[in-house]
């Protein structure tokens, strides 16, 4: 039972400290660190821990840029020293956010607040410590969007919708819809078509989010999302939708 | 001013009808002979008067004569009274011949006998109208000057204000406070150095707002100060270099301006980089001027905001210190390197 941890920060001493700071908490496991974005990236596909210590400044990019390029984001505990942007960002989307020098009390609530999440999650056993950098994406993950001042970490099974708008896709979630830059077609070799289907060549909705279904032109389907987005569903994939829904 | 009358129509009309009216008083209550043609000649004077004085405000207005010194107002004044009043008379006797308002008396007399009589009359009907045109003017002008003098020192005071705010950049201590802390474990020398390094910064910034200028050696410190902080924090990251004359150690420059600059070196050079880069600041002597600047590895791209804080307060605090003497600029220089550059006066007023 432990938490697999990365800690990305530009500051040697600020990883060291940070590191000092973990030792306290045995749940804590700090498998590597890196010291820029890129390198964050590469070694969070390496090693797909269950949460990672984020700075907001780095050189060149910026932490936020780090979670866009992400599939899927691990839990993130965002450090800052002082930075009234990035300040702003996390009171408007309540985000977990340390400011440095780190006070012990506050780390202590992040990681405790962290544990509760995780058991909720999983039903009593903490993060589950299985490499799956390739796995499918399930329900519970989470992926990170953001849209101008405005991000969100937001679980799979709260989106309705992918919609395709050139190179970005449109997510469909609660009353937003931000863009996101990736590809329809990747996303859909990620999401796990048990819950996701590919309804025509611009969507993929969310099966669970499905509120009426009627026939279309042409032996097609219209469906209609609980959110109220009406979607056509091509012939071809119709035949592929009945197949699923009749077993 | 549509639908309103202006002050200064207000006072032609106030004025000229208390003329009437004064000289209607007299005249019915003090006159010992009856005057042919008595209310047509005030009423017409009256009218012409308005005519010749609004002519003179014209005359005042396209002169500048508002502009002068007081001393050569006066003067002024003097003349365009004595001029204004001959005209004033001149017309008014003119017009009264042409009517035949002229009472028998005075009819033998010639136009130019006449005119120098009604003269003197007129000039000091307009010596009063100008003294109290000019004195309105005078005072105006002085109550505005006042006005303005205030918003400027207020502006100065603001400004002043938000420099020294900004000083500092809040990020920066906080970093450096969080690298000072790891610090006291690894390496406890360095962490009590720093410390000292940090109180000498904040000090002087503190101090800052009390001086006008303040000597470059004591900014040169600071900034020394600074930017070990920041290397405890970059490490391999940050080069810095200096070249510095001797010379001008002791010249006098803006307090915390150096400081400002190399913090914009810092935050939009070195952190950007991956691999950082190098800081490096110069002072010499170039022609008679006292250089002063700061080069940075990096490239600035277009969208760099010049009203933003740094610049903005650097460019700002040389002209109030320096007026157009003063100089800076920022610029892409080869070798990709950014440089930042302050020339001033070497001597001051």
């Amino acid at each position: 039972m432990s938490v697999r941890t990365i800690i990305i920060d530009d500051e040697r001493l600020a990883r060291n400290e940070l590191r000092k700071l973990l030792q306290e908490f045995s749940e804590i496991e700090i498998i590597d660190e890196a010291s820029n974005v890129d390198e964050g990236i590469e070694k969070i596909e390496q090693h797909s821990p269950d949460l990672i210590f984020l700075d907001i400044q780095m050189p060149g990019k910026t932490g936020f840029d780090l979670l866009e390029a992400l599939d899927r984001a691990p839990k993130v505990v965002f450090t800052t020293a002082f930075d009234e942007y990035a300040l702003k960002a996390f009171e408007v989307n309540a985000l977990d956010y340390l400011l440095k020098p780190i006070e012990p009390r506050r780390l202590s609530d992040a990681v405790q607040k962290l544990s509760l999440e995780a058991f909720k999650e999983n039903g009593g056993g903490a993060f589950s410590t299985l490499a799956r950098a390739n796995a499918l994406l399930t329900e519970n993950d989470q992926v990170f969007v953001k849209d101008g001042d405005r991000c969100w970490f937001v679980k799979l099974n709260e989106i309705r919708l992918f919609e395709s708008v050139g190179n970005y896709a449109k997510v469909f979630f609660s009353t937003n819809k931000p863009l996101i830059l990736k590809s329809l077609n990747a996303l859909e070799d990620r999401l796990d078509d048990k819950v996701f289907f590919r309804a025509n060549r611009k969507h993929i909705i969310n099966m669970r989010w499905i509120e009426k279904i009627e026939p279309y032109f042409n032996g097609g389907l219209l469906l209609e999302l609980k959110g109220g987005e009406k979607i056509e569903v091509s012939r071809r994939q119709t035949v592929k939708f009945k197949e699923m829904m009749s077993l | 001013m549509k639908g309103t009358i202006s002050k200064y129509w207000l006072c032609q009309i106030g004025g000229w009808s208390t003329y009437i009216i004064v000289y209607t008083f007299f005249y019915l209550t003090l006159r010992t002979k009856e005057q042919p043609f008595f209310f047509q000649v005030l009423f017409l004077d009256a009218i012409i008067g308005i005519a010749i004085t609004h002519l003179m405000r014209f005359f005042i207005q396209k002169m500048g004569l508002l502009k002068l010194r007081l001393d050569y107002q006066i003067v002024y004044i003097f003349l365009t009274t004595i001029g204004f009043s001959f005209l004033f008379a001149f017309n008014s006797i003119f017009i009264e011949d042409l009517l035949q308002f002229t009472s028998e008396q005075f009819k033998q007399y010639s136009t130019l006998n006449k005119t120098l009589r009604a003269s003197f009359g007129c000039f000091l009907f307009l010596l009063i109208w100008n003294l109290i045109y000019f004195m309105y003017h005078n005072i105006e002008k002085n109550r505005q000057e006042q006005i303005d003098k205030i918003r400027l020192e207020g502006l100065v005071k603001e400004l002043e204000l938000k420099t020294i705010k900004s000083h500092i950049n809040p990020h920066f201590i906080f970093n450096a406070l969080n690298s000072i802390r790891a610090l006291v474990d690894e390496n406890p020398g360095r962490a009590r150095q720093a410390i000292t390094e940090l109180s000498n910064i904040l000090r002087s910034s503190m101090q800052a707002e009390k001086l006008e200028t303040a000597p470059l050696k004591r900014e040169l410190d600071i900034v020394k100060d600074y930017l070990a902080l920041e290397h405890i924090r970059f490490e391999d990251r940050l080069k810095v270099e200096y070249d510095i004359d001797e010379d001008t150690l002791d010249m006098p420059v803006p307090p915390m301006m150096l400081q400002t600059l190399v913090e914009n070196a810092i935050k939009h050079g070195i952190s950007h980089r991956v691999s950082g880069g190098t800081i490096k600041i110069t002072s010499d002597f170039i022609d008679d001027r006292h250089e002063l600047s700061v080069e940075n590895t990096g490239y600035l791209n277009g969208n760099y905001n010049p009203e933003g804080f740094g610049l903005y307060s650097t460019q700002n605090r040389l002209m109030l210190l320096y007026g157009e003497k003063a100089h800076f600029e920022i610029k892409n220089k080869e070798n990709n390197m950014v440089v930042a550059t302050v020339t001033m006066p070497v001597t001051i007023f």
